[in-house]
């Protein structure tokens, strides 16, 4: 534990990591603040540019990425309405508002401050979570393993964009993808159509730049009509002690709804900050207040999300199964550098483990320095045109897969996917569900091999694992979430209203 | 921040009825299809290998079978739901698309820079940029400073082209 602690505090006195997690949180803040760029899809461009450094660096650049683009993206929800990311769309719902009766600079500080404690709270939990369940998932065998991941896939049923059957459809895609090439067990060629640089599978990164970074190149050549509505801001202010009494409540309950939404498989930051927001609303005693300006559902909503960036990384690192679309990317990542994501990882190399937790606590605290000071900046670069933008954008993510092996077949996979993605999103399917799903494909198909072996054949066995038996049951309520959700919505719609005095 | 509120243009074009997406369940049967045609084709692995496992056909018959399935489940929510109306997609992102595929074989067979150069000049006008000078500035700069900082400090050597025969000699 010691050397944990010491390894976690280690990051404040190194003056590279210090540095270099201060310049990738201004690049993250403006990854975020840029709206089309997100955590993912800045992840996913960085990730090239990391392979020359050591494994910590490299993943400190990509968690800082994600925590800090994670935040910035209330930036440009509050100033201009537009949320950076998706994360930061339930703050479009009150931090405008607020922006607009020009209160711009008190929406912004009350943004910083719940991010930062959410994200705070969250990495706290992280590192006290990450071990105990490690020394839980210990005692997994593939039978555990197998149900976990069906858990983690039936979980994209239920995270927001798509629908619950389109996400599902993605996800067996992505597993599909995972398909292609040599089988693991016995080497048998399967859909490689005689190109042997297919023998170990399609290669992670460029399928992620393509379905994140090529597609929404293509989403974003139907918005360049869109005409940018800003508000003037003179500077961000801290909460005033009327402020921090109102909503400290709200910032605590977000923290730990975004912290638990975040460690569930797949579900992310934008699942968390949307029911971050409707719990403030719920619990509020000005509900009425709520989307013309309230402080609560600023405070809430970024609570929730910023929380859930330490709460995904949860699963991501101890099973190895992607709490988000972001830490699908992180976990490629941790794989590309030696860092092999699953219980052991908290034994063999535990000072990287808490290197990176340390290095998240710090991104923390250094976007709430960041935003305080300069988010009047930040919010400029989200008006940089997009005909300048996007061109660059493509010349790294095809660039970026290319340095990678330095093969043309990387760069032809950004581009497939590229148009894969784009198609998909097109018809409403979302593609974080196919780059969850190519993550966990190899998993759920290897650990469904090996049960067989050691169940003699017998698949039923696996239902008599209690843990195999539980996460199964779990997934089944994952599947039929939306189903519920919806007859209780239907229910209480049709419940009469109460009748007035 | 300073600027003058305005009101915001639709996001994107005129809207229709769209039937092309009932081409979605089709695609996706299509693919199920060959997929399912194509586990047939592969080797069966000797008994002695897989033991108690699956041949490795199974898994992907598997996955097809449950996506056909989820289709149908498709299907019924999209009668339920109806037609949607969708966007038209503006020319932009046609040229987009071609200027994007067009990134291949101006690769293999000019030069990965000089595509680029060309590609990145012409977006910037396709997306709206005016000044020529400024969409030049982009596509001579940006592909300038990213091929030396590849090259000399993450040492990447890049495919062989017109302009890079001229620098690797």
């Amino acid at each position: 534990m010691a050397e944990a602690i010491l390894s976690m505090l280690s990051v404040f006195t190194d003056p590279y990591l210090l540095l270099l997690i201060f310049v990738t949180t201004i690049g993250g803040v403006i990854i975020g603040a840029l709206p089309g760029l997100g955590a993912t899809t800045g992840a996913a461009l960085l990730l090239p540019f990391t392979l020359t450094m050591e494994p910590v660096a490299a993943i400190t650049v990509l968690t800082t990425i994600y925590v800090s683009a994670t935040f910035a993206g209330a930036i440009t929800a509050i100033l201009i309405n537009t949320p950076g990311t998706p994360a930061a769309a339930a703050t479009c719902f009150d931090g405008f508002p607020l922006a607009q009766r020009g209160e711009a600079g008190r929406a912004l500080g009350i943004a910083v401050v719940a991010s930062t404690v959410g994200g705070i709270f969250s990495v706290i939990v992280l590192s006290i979570a990450a071990p105990l369940m490690a020394t839980i998932a210990y005692e997994f065998r593939p039978m555990e393993y197998f149900a976990l991941t069906l858990f983690g896939l039936s979980m994209l049923a239920s995270i927001s964009a798509g629908g619950a059957v389109r996400n599902l459809i993605g996800g067996m895609f992505g597993v599909w993808l995972a398909t292609i090439g040599a089988d693991q067990v016995t080497s048998v060629e399967r859909f490689m159509f005689g190109n042997y640089n297919l023998y170990e599978g399609l290669n992670f990164i460029p399928v992620m730049i393509g379905l994140f970074a090529m597609s929404e190149l293509l989403v974003q050549s139907n918005k360049l009509n869109t005409v940018v509505e800003a508000v003037s801001m003179k500077a961000v202010k801290l909460p005033s002690m009327a402020d921090y009494r109102k909503i400290w409540k709200t910032v605590l309950r977000s923290c730990g709804i975004g912290t638990f939404i975040g460690v569930l498989p797949a579900e992310g930051a934008t699942v968390a900050s949307m029911i971050g927001y409707s719990e403030a609303q719920r619990w509020s005693k000005n509900p009425e207040e709520f989307g013309k300006g309230s402080i609560e559902g600023v405070a809430g909503a970024e609570a929730a999300n910023n929380a859930a960036t330490g709460g995904a990384m949860v699963p991501t690192l101890v099973l190895g199964i992607p709490g988000s679309a972001t830490t699908a990317v992180i976990l490629v990542g941790l794989s590309v550098h030696g860092l092999r994501p699953g219980p052991y990882l908290f034994t063999e190399q535990v000072d990287k483990v808490y290197a990176i937790f340390g290095a998240m606590l710090v991104a923390n605290v250094m976007f709430f320095f960041l935003g305080l000071r300069a988010a009047k900046l930040f919010a400029r670069v989200s008006l940089v045109p997009r005909a300048i933008l996007w061109p660059v954008v493509f010349m790294l993510s095809l660039v970026g897969a290319y340095s990678l092996n330095q093969a043309m077949m990387d760069v032809a996979l950004v581009l497939i996917f590229g148009f894969v993605g784009y198609f998909m999103r097109r018809f409403g399917f979302s593609v974080a569900p196919v780059a969850i799903g190519l993550i966990l494909g190899k998993m759920v198909e290897t650990n469904l091999q090996n049960s067989l072996k050691i169940l003699d054949g017998q698949w039923w066995m696996i239902f008599a694992q209690p843990l195999a038996l539980l996460f199964i049951v779990l997934a089944v309520l994952g599947l039929m979430r939306p189903v519920i959700s919806a007859q209780l919505a239907k229910r209480k719609a049709q419940r009469p209203a109460p009748l007035s005095e | 921040m300073s600027s003058e509120a305005s009101n915001a243009a639709p996001e994107t074009g005129p809207q229709r009825v769209d039937w092309v997406e009932w081409l979605v369940p089709v695609v996706i049967f299509a693919f199920c299809a060959v997929v399912a045609y194509l586990t047939t084709t592969f080797e069966k692995a000797p008994d002695i290998i897989v033991g108690d496992a699956m041949q490795p056909r199974n898994f992907p018959l598997f996955l097809v079978a449950l996506t056909a399935v989820l289709n149908c489940v498709l299907i019924a929510q999209m009668m339920r739901d109806g037609a949607k109306t969708r966007n038209y997609q503006p020319p932009q992102t046609l040229i987009t698309a071609i200027l994007m595929a067009m990134f291949w074989p101006g690769t293999v067979y000019v030069d990965m820079f000089l595509t680029f150069a060309v590609i990145m000049f012409l977006m910037c006008l396709v997306w709206g940029e005016r000044r020529i000078w400024v969409a030049a500035l982009v596509a001579v700069l940006t592909p300038l400073v990213v091929f030396f900082t590849f090259d000399l400090a993450l040492e990447v050597r890049f495919p062989r082209g017109v302009l890079t025969n001229i620098y690797y000699g």
